[in-house]
């Protein structure tokens, strides 16, 4: 197990260097001059030969690419991802409250996304081709094919300014938290329980389910043997819902006004505050690889037969 | 038939639920959402789509109005001229290289530092060390020495004779005040160690990209100003801003730095119909513009008659009414008479599809459906700024009207860093764009037509090119107030015959703002706002 372990972590260092790289190039390839864009993004209002001069020396630009990403990629290891072309001050101290923030707001919705979908997954399966299976799953249509800032904006209509119920944006209290949570969980939920919902329809079919009703088992029992074998299979899919979820808030923080990684990486990018963009794309891909490979390792404990295989 | 009648019902529960929320709405405008009491209220709180920011006073990232709350300048430029602020009084030497300055007693900066002579010469050398930064404002070019007279009195040498130097002084950066423990070895170029300025309010909270909050300075030389905090709200989408409005958890917006306001125009109207708000709005403040690529010689732009029929083709009345809602008044020169030195008579393009096409077939650009000439086919990039809804609008217009004359006119939506970048590099041939506005107008602007990042490219292609530089190169320098009257004359009408800066539109400030706030100003320029002089009925 621990040998597997071990393995699957290892693979996980070249994806990351991989990535890292990409993020690099990518952002060298953009036709614009660094030092003038952090010229324009300071709000200098009048930008200088001399200027320009200055500040490709001070970014470091005068130095061949592979050694700027040597250095960059050591420095990354120690979470010092460079300073911000726009403030100056270091990424990490930009990147690290604002990743909280979206982290803190991830894990509530995917807590919510994970008790909706379940819950309406099997309550679907249990009633397949009934009314209330067909009314959930059209409504849960409309709901996640609505676009969250249209859904985010009606939300915020009604709950906030008719009834004055909660507070239409900031993260100041509890409350707070409802709204936003709710427009992610209602935009994933209605993807995620039709994966439990036709999971548990399979494994209805299965022989196991046949014998045990042949059996007399009660009903009760029968379900919650499905439910185990289904959620089985949901566990990689709730575990990758979280950096998708991290990734994904851009719209709902900015409507919410949450000071998170959406926001501050669509600013980033608009600025084109390059140091920003690479270490949000490496926290983020970093967040993917290691929910993966840990993914991978819950199943593998779960069910041994995955560690033979490989 | 089950099927048919289980989407028919989640298809009504969807349409009441809509009219439900819709119904919502309308209720919500005429109830009223404003705590009860009879105190007056002495808070604001205002919406802005980006945080202030580093309030460094000497550096450009920071928020301008939340800067202006909190430094001072020596002189304030007003609507009657330059008057006195942190300096009482001022003496000019006969060559008009030296400024006497008699500073004005008992203030303090926020932390309780005296602000007094010393503190003039280390804020002014600490500029001057990072002159590259503050290349556009040519005072920090002319400045000699900052010499200490008294603790009241200090003396700005300057190497020659410069006229705007009172005028760059009162601008809201970078000769602005800070209070000398907040410097860095002596400096400010590489950072500060906190925000203590002269003005009536003081920094007192900031959280990156959530709030900032500012209290009233109770020991403000001019009197404590009424409303006591002004909070900062960070909200990046504007629909954000109207529902918080509504709500009454934001009371005040107001056109940002670059010219855009967070919620249009039909949003404000509809605010002030619920009878919790007014707008307010400011004398023109600048000029909104395409400005032409004249130095790219392989473009179309760079052909005299094809801007010209451009600005003749395009509609401003409708751009006013249509676009605007008439908030923004048409435009027919690059500086709108308002503007110092601008009341030159020149002569009027109007709104003339026939005269747009007889210039272009005069220019030899000929055919029906896109003209041609010499083989290039009459096609431009117009780039706008994606961030401004009323610009894409205007673009579609404009695109519309050219197709009418003949061009071919490709929209290209980008940030405005990216627009700037093709300001600088010249990589394009038609670009919306303002004028730096009041107290910048005319001298800033028309000192950026030289520059590289900024005119150059607009204005190299022309023929006058070279006597439009030295012009402007002497107006800068002149003493005499007829020559420089007769020079702005020259460079304007130089500019207005080539066409280079096709005028949109006047812009001006609008303020949203709760009903019983009074005292509503503007000051002399587009980025600052006098909220020290409000307060609530």
């Amino acid at each position: 197990m621990g040998g597997y372990m071990l393995r699957r972590a290892l693979v996980a260092i070249p994806l990351l260097i991989v990535v890292s790289f990409l993020t690099f190039i990518l952002n060298t390839l953009s036709p614009m001059d660094p030092a003038e864009v952090v010229l324009h993004t300071q709000g200098v209002p009048r930008i200088t030969d001399e200027l320009l001069t200055e500040t490709r020396a001070a970014l470091g630009m005068d130095r061949p690419l592979l050694t700027r990403y040597w250095d960059w990629l050591l420095s990354c290891l120690r979470l010092d991802f460079g300073d911000s072309y726009v403030t100056g001050k270091p990424v990490w101290s930009l990147l690290g409250p604002a990743f909280v923030n979206t982290l803190q707001l991830t894990l509530v919705s995917v807590i919510a996304v994970i008790l909706l979908s379940v819950a309406l997954g099997i309550l679907c399966a249990l009633k397949e081709g009934k009314l209330l299976d067909k009314s959930i799953r059209s409504v849960s249509f409309i709901l996640t094919s609505m676009p969250s800032y249209l859904l985010a904006a009606l939300l915020v209509l009604y709950f906030s300014v008719k009834l004055d119920l909660l507070p239409t944006n900031g993260m100041d209290t509890v409350g707070s938290y409802i709204l936003p949570v709710a427009v992610i969980t209602i935009s994933y939920a209605g993807i995620y329980f039709r994966i439990i919902r036709s999971s548990m329809l399979s494994n209805l079919n299965e022989d196991y389910v046949l014998f045990g009703r042949a059996c007399g088992l009660p009903e009760r029992k029968i379900t919650k043997r499905i439910l185990r074998n289904s959620l089985q299979m949901a566990v990689s899919v709730f575990c990758m819902a979280i950096p998708i979820i991290l990734g994904s808030t851009v719209v709902v923080e900015n409507i919410f006004a949450w000071p998170g990684l959406g926001t501050l990486s669509v600013k980033a990018i608009l600025a084109r505050d390059f140091p920003i963009v690479q270490a949000y794309v490496l926290v983020l891909a970093a967040a993917f690889v290691i929910v993966n490979s840990f993914s991978d390792m819950l199943n593998a404990w779960v069910n041994p037969k995955l560690r033979e295989d490989r | 038939m089950l099927k048919k009648k289980a989407s028919f019902m989640v298809l009504s529960i969807f349409i009441v639920m809509s009219l439900w929320l819709v119904g919502c709405n309308s209720n919500n405008e005429n109830s009223e959402n404003k705590e009860p009491g009879n105190e007056p209220r002495n808070e604001l709180v205002y919406a802005t789509a980006k945080d202030i920011n580093d309030m460094n006073p000497h550096l450009y990232a920071g928020s301008m109005p939340a800067q202006g709350m909190v430094f001072e300048s020596l002189v304030e430029n007003t609507a009657d001229g330059i008057k006195p602020l942190l300096a009482e009084s001022w003496d000019i030497s006969e060559d008009g290289k030296t400024y006497t300055f008699r500073l004005r007693k008992n203030v303090t900066f926020h932390d309780g530092e005296p602000f007094n002579a010393e503190a003039v010469k280390m804020n002014i050398d600490a500029i001057l060390s990072n002159a590259s930064k503050h290349a556009w404002i040519k005072l920090t070019t002319k400045l000699a020495e900052t010499k200490v007279i008294d603790e009241y009195t200090v003396e700005l040498v300057l190497s020659e004779n410069y006229y705007p130097a009172l005028l760059e002084l009162s601008m809201t950066r970078p000769f602005i005040f800070l209070s000398p423990k907040d410097f860095i070895n002596g400096q400010t170029k590489d950072g500060v160690n906190g925000y203590h300025g002269t003005g009536p309010y003081k920094l007192a909270d900031h959280k990156t990209d959530q709030y900032a909050t500012f209290v009233a300075n109770e020991s403000y030389w001019n009197g404590a100003p009424h409303l006591k905090k002004i909070t900062a709200k960070v909200l990046p989408a504007g629909e954000t801003t109207f529902l918080a409005l509504q709500k009454g958890e934001v009371d005040f917006v107001f056109t940002d730095d670059r010219g855009a306001d967070s919620i249009d125009v039909e949003a404000m109207n509809l605010l002030v119909d619920s009878g919790d708000f007014r707008i307010v709005r400011s004398e023109p403040m600048n000029t909104k513009m395409i400005v032409a690529n004249s130095g790219r010689t392989n473009s179309p732009a760079a052909d005299a008659a094809v801007r010209k029929a451009i600005w003749h083709s395009i509609d401003r009345e409708t751009i006013s009414d249509a676009i605007f809602n008439g908030t923004e008044a048409p435009a027919d020169k690059l500086f709108s008479s308002n503007v110092n030195y601008a009341n030159v008579d020149l002569p009027q393009r109007k709104h003339d599809v026939e005269q747009a096409n007889q210039l272009l077939e005069d220019a030899g650009w000929i055919g029906h459906d896109i003209r041609e000439k010499d083989g290039q086919k009459l096609i431009m990039g117009l780039y706008y700024d994606v961030n401004s809804s009323s610009q894409k609008a205007q673009a579609e217009m404009i695109q519309s009207s050219a197709k009418k004359i003949g061009i071919q006119l490709d929209l290209l939506g980008e940030e405005s860093t990216s627009i700037a970048n093709r300001r600088s590099t010249g990589e394009y041939d038609l670009l919306f764009n303002q004028t730096w506005g009041l107290a910048y107008d005319p001298q800033s602007t028309i000192a950026s037509f030289t520059s590289e990042a900024s005119y150059y490219h607009t204005t190299s292609g022309i023929p006058e090119a070279e006597e439009l530089y030295k012009k402007i190169e002497e107006v800068m320098g002149s003493t005499d107030e007829e020559t420089r009257k007769s020079l702005y004359k020259d460079i304007l009408t130089i500019v207005h015959d080539e066409a280079v800066f096709i005028p949109l539109t006047t812009g001006s400030v609008t303020v949203l703002a709760p009903k019983d706030l009074e005292g509503i100003a503007f000051k002399q320029t587009q980025f600052e706002l006098p909220f020290d002089r409000m307060h609530f009925e």
